[in-house]
């Protein structure tokens, strides 16, 4: 009875958007993997160059999921940008 | 520290005078046609795609006071300071899940604030109302936050600092306050939006230069770590314990978790994350900027390490110790004794900057607030768009005035205990916001209940809790069965088992629940915008030199909008869209009688002059017909235009085979409500 205005995405879609997105909290989340001292990378301890570079791995994983469930196509979404810049 | 430096405290007037210009020219950057509507003065036309809103939300949240905190608390008490970066991490994921259904939904509703949202989708004032003082309560303390990192720099500039008199010695602070509070009230979310970019500028600009500068100069990151790491051993002659750790030690792991989980999940209830998100212009740019904004993240945590670089350097523990052993001065000192003066003026206003551009989202933020949840519900009902704008900016002025006020004449403490409040008291709301977004299943009157045993439990628990040399307020986590939580995350626990437990009973007893007035199709919308308003004003100036020819050749006799308007729908470059979207919002508009028709003497010139806005009729929300035909109109381009805009694909008769389910809502509404008549007028109080 209940209209959805965006179409359906398959269920691999959303394991995958929902795998992706717990790996990014999760890997924050749960401390006692990264609080450690040791490897050293380059005189910083695991604990911070871990984070550090959990960032980046986060955001590769959220735009991973945004182009997962981006409902609009690439190609469409480009010519809108490029129209809307013009203006 | 207290003689006044006089190149960086030119380079941060300088900068202020620069920003101040850019505040005030803010008003008139991508002019409104209507700038007396709460969608203009207060989220800045609804209008920012993903680069704005990149900066917008970046200033918006990675505040000075963050900048100035977090490496204080680096630098005191070690690795638990960088729960920040772990929060930071995990909110982005968490916003993808949850904020573009509450875009979606602001924007189908035309909510400029979360209490309205809460009001709408939980049929209860009394809920909205909750959420709404929640909000204003917990961004006052954090805007004079934003005013205590100022003071800090202040401090190390040596400007106004050892006066006796409170009112010179602070005067610099309060004419600073002035000038944003003018052209906030001028430009409203504009202001902020566009002083981001220089904000933003400056903080990279100065994380950058520092993290590649000031390790080589102190002897590099091994030496920082080893410093910090033999301090922090030491054992603290107060508490007799060592100061704090290189890594969080297995007992502070469930606090450090809960107090990064706690932080993650309140950050976009605050009302000022919540009014960046609503600025957006696209569904997508949520998304896009949930991998993007992690950009400040990463400074964050370059930021966090200057708390160590501090330690490493003699002369920044001989100022802290000399201000009374003040951690939040160890940044500003360490500017001031790293880079030469002009580039410490730089790096100074950088923060003073990002201290003005929060504080002005957060003012907007509660404004809107106020305006719409507590004024327009509780007092005047009928307040026209431009009352709503006066009132907002009033109520941000106020508010403003009241931060000013905690900052001056309250002790430090207190903001901070404040702070540390408000965070508790904001995940309260989590439940009816957050959760309110996927599921209706709590009962309204179990939500009020588990928010009142969740603030109460928060505030006494924050209360009880001694550290720092404070006998109350003193920590933000206390011991929970053994564990040492986040209050905010426990007392959230309790919210929710209350509110679950009581929606049984209450669900049980047949006690009749709030009035839904979002559709399940409104948490999904995304609105075709409209092409007119973004861009330089001469592409700007000619399309309405178009569209008043189009007039001209228009017969005199054509009355509606929509007749007025089909021929402008959006150019040919998207044909499929343009398709889909001109039939249905012709049929939208057909009913509806324009707006100034009572009053104007040319109707059909009249509307059409005053552009078209994003949320502009064309959109089925603000049809300002009569509740019937408003709901067929919202039922048929509702899904028209939604599915137009997620397959791309033509779909215009499919359209007008939608189920008119979403239509026939408006007569459902149970008999027990029609006491309450004004739930069914909502549709009629558009102007």
């Amino acid at each position: 009875m209940v209209r959805h205005a965006s179409p359906t995405k398959s269920p691999a879609i959303k394991v995958t958007v929902t795998v992706t997105l717990t790996v990014a909290i999760g890997g924050a989340l749960w401390v006692p993997i990264y609080a450690h001292l040791l490897p050293e990378l380059g005189d910083f301890p695991f604990f911070y160059w871990y984070q550090l570079i959990l960032v980046p791995v986060t955001a590769f994983l959220c735009w991973i999921s945004y182009l997962l469930l981006r409902t609009e196509s690439a190609a469409l979404a480009r010519e809108r940008e490029r129209e809307e810049a013009r203006q | 520290m207290n003689h006044l430096d006089g190149t960086a405290f030119t380079i941060v007037i300088v900068s202020f005078l620069v920003v101040t210009c850019i505040g005030f020219a803010a008003a008139r950057w991508r002019p409104a046609e209507d700038p007396m509507h709460l969608n203009e003065w207060g989220l800045g036309g609804r209008g920012f795609g993903t680069f704005v809103s990149w900066f917008l939300l970046g200033g918006d949240i990675y505040t000075a006071y963050t900048f100035i905190a977090v490496p204080a608390l680096v630098y005191a008490a070690g690795a638990a300071g960088f729960y920040a970066l772990s929060y930071t991490i995990m909110v982005w994921p968490i916003v993808f899940v949850f904020g573009p259904r509450l875009w979606s939904v602001a924007r189908a509703r035309g909510y400029v604030s979360p209490g309205e949202f809460v009001r709408g989708r939980h049929g209860s004032q009394g809920l909205g109302l909750a959420v709404a003082a929640t909000g204003i309560l917990a961004t006052m303390p954090y805007i004079a936050l934003q005013l205590v990192g100022i003071q800090s720099v202040l401090t190390v500039l040596g400007v106004g600092g050892n006066s006796s008199n409170v009112f010179i010695r602070d005067l610099p602070l309060i004419i600073a306050f002035v000038v944003v509070s003018a052209y906030t009230y001028l430009a409203g979310l504009r202001a902020p939006a566009l002083i981001a970019f220089v904000k933003d500028t400056l903080i990279y600009v100065t994380v950058i230069v520092a993290i590649l500068y000031i390790p080589s100069r102190i002897g590099g990151w091994g030496h920082i770590f080893g410093v910090s790491s033999a301090h922090l051993k030491s054992v603290n002659p107060t508490t007799g314990k060592p100061y704090g750790n290189l890594v969080v030690l297995p007992a502070g792991q469930w606090a450090y978790a809960t107090l990064a989980l706690g932080s993650a999940l309140a950050l976009f209830v605050y009302p000022h994350a919540a009014t960046g998100l609503f600025a957006a212009k696209r569904r997508d740019v949520i998304r896009r900027n949930a991998a993007m904004l992690p950009a400040y993240t990463l400074v964050l945590g370059l930021i966090a390490l200057f708390g160590y670089m501090a330690r490493a350097v003699p002369s920044v523990n001989a100022g802290v110790q000399a201000g009374n052993g003040n951690a939040q001065l160890s940044v500003p000192l360490l500017f001031s004794s790293m880079f030469p003066s002009w580039f410490a003026g730089v790096a100074d206003a950088a923060i003073i900057i990002g201290a003005l551009v929060p504080a002005a989202i957060m003012s907007i933020a509660a404004a809107n607030l106020f305006t719409r949840t507590i004024y327009k519900e509780l007092f005047r009902p009928y307040a026209s768009a431009a009352e709503e704008t006066r009132v907002a900016r009033l109520a941000s002025l106020l508010m403003k005035v009241g931060a000013l006020g905690f900052a001056l004449e309250l002790n430090k403490t207190f903001s901070i205990n404040l702070q540390l409040l408000g965070g508790i008291w904001i995940l309260q709301t989590f439940p009816s916001v957050v959760i309110g977004l996927f599921t209706r299943w709590f009962h309204r009157a179990a939500l009020i209940i588990g928010w009142m045993a969740g603030m109460a439990y928060g505030t006494v628990q924050a209360y009880r809790t001694s550290g720092g040399g404070q006998a109350h307020f003193g920590a933000s986590a206390a011991p929970v069965f053994g564990h040492t939580t986040y209050i905010a995350i426990s007392a959230l626990l309790l919210n929710l088992a209350v509110s679950a437990v009581l929606s049984v009973v209450f669900k049980g007893f047949g006690l009749q629940d709030g009035y839904d007035e979002t559709k399940p199709a409104d948490y999904v919308a995304d609105p075709v915008p409209a092409p007119a308003p973004a861009g330089g004003s001469a592409g700007r100036r000619e399309r309405e030199r178009e569209r008043r020819r189009e007039r001209e050749a228009a017969p005199a006799h054509v009355p509606t909008r929509a007749a007025a308007r089909a021929p402008e729908a959006p150019p040919a470059h998207v044909p499929t869209r343009a398709a889909a979207a001109a039939p249905t919002r012709a049929a939208a508009r057909a009913p509806e009688p324009a707006p100034g028709a009572g009053r104007a003497t040319e109707p059909a010139a009249k509307p059409a002059a005053r552009g078209r806005p994003p949320w502009d009729p064309a959109v089925p929300w603000s049809l300002g017909a009569a509740p019937e035909e408003a709901a067929v109109a919202r039922g048929r381009t509702g899904a028209a235009g939604a599915t137009a805009a997620a397959t791309g694909a033509p779909a215009p008769g499919k359209a007008n085979a939608a189920p008119d389910d979403d239509a026939t809502v408006v007569f459902d509404i149970p008999a027990s409500l029609t006491r309450r008549p004004r739930s069914q007028e909502r549709p009629l109080r558009r102007k």
